[in-house]
């Protein structure tokens, strides 16, 4: 069953607003987050925006979704003795998002993920990292610079500028390192 | 039954996972199935937010399939992390319903808990 045109368009701006409250943040653009946390002032600022890339492909899949969800539920509501406007006031009324108890239920979800992945043995595993790549990139990094830059004999003269220099890029080299190792493991245990 | 809401919401997942392993289903199929059940004191927001989730965490194959009214519509299994989620949540299910039928039953005699 089709709806009239005004109606369309309502559910249109409906799930279009409603939708992106469903979104977590990572799954939202920046603009998308602007827009949510932007209130009342959401018309104003949409405007000043809609220049920008302003939507997501998880942001128009979700609104999509949410068409596809309420027209069936406004197609049900029909079938069942209500008008069009009747059926659109009551399925946006229940598909509105109720903020609180949402995104409680979903912050409990992930922090209940979190700590039941939550394993010691990582993060001593990621520490350890760090500090093997670290200590490999001062070594590797002072070594070359003595080297290349004259050796013991010119070490006291400027040479240990070219020790210190190859040290602190060994450093950043191993830090670097490091964080890609963390990041590798964050992701397994994704 | 009236008032089921409060008590549902630990479960609802573990239902509608049910329902989703029964065969290829969409989202609002869901909810008639549960309004055919008995639940109807589900909103159709929470069903909405749960099957989110549900792709969210991956526990669900999707397939689009063009519909009538412009967006395509997805259709939703489960798959094997689902299958397991489904599993776990029976076995948690058995555990409590057969701890509080003890409880309801023996509830006058500590001794024989």
């Amino acid at each position: 069953m089709s709806f009239s045109r005004e109606i369309q368009e309502r559910i249109n701006r409906f799930t279009k607003e409603q939708s992106q409250n469903y979104l977590q943040d990572a799954e939202m653009t920046y603009i998308e987050k602007l827009r949510k946390k932007s209130g009342q002032t959401k018309r104003k600022i949409d405007k000043q925006l809609s220049k920008f890339k302003g939507r997501s492909d998880q942001g128009r899949e979700a609104q999509d979704d949410m068409i596809i969800y309420m027209s069936d539920y406004m197609n049900d509501l029909m079938s069942q003795g209500l008008t069009e406007q009747e059926a659109f006031n009551k399925a946006s009324e229940e598909l509105q998002f109720a903020s609180n108890s949402e995104q409680s239920e979903d912050l409990n979800e992930r922090f209940q993920q979190y700590y039941e992945n939550l394993d010691p043995a990582d993060y001593e595993a990621i520490g350890l990292f760090y500090g093997g790549f670290l200590f490999l990139g001062l070594g590797i990094g002072g070594l070359t610079g003595f080297l290349t830059g004259g050796g013991y004999e010119a070490f006291f003269d400027k040479g240990w500028i070219d020790t210190a220099i190859g040290a602190g890029v060994g450093i950043i080299i191993g830090i670097g390192l490091g964080q890609i190792t963390n990041a590798i493991i964050a992701l397994k245990k994704k | 039954m009236d008032n089921l809401s409060e008590m549902l919401k630990g479960v609802l997942e573990g239902i509608v996972l049910e329902i989703i392993s029964r065969g290829e289903i969409y989202g609002y199929e869901i909810v008639k199935y549960l309004t055919q059940m008995g639940f109807e004191g589900i909103a159709e927001g929470t069903v909405y937010a749960l099957l989110m989730r549900l792709e969210r965490n991956r526990l669900v194959n999707i397939v689009k399939k063009p519909s009538e009214m412009g967006p395509p519509r997805k259709f939703y299994t489960l798959n094997e992390q689902g299958r397991e989620k489904l599993l776990s949540f029976w076995a948690k299910w058995d555990f409590l319903s057969s701890r509080i039928e003890i409880l309801r039953h023996n509830g006058g005699n500590k001794h024989e808990l």
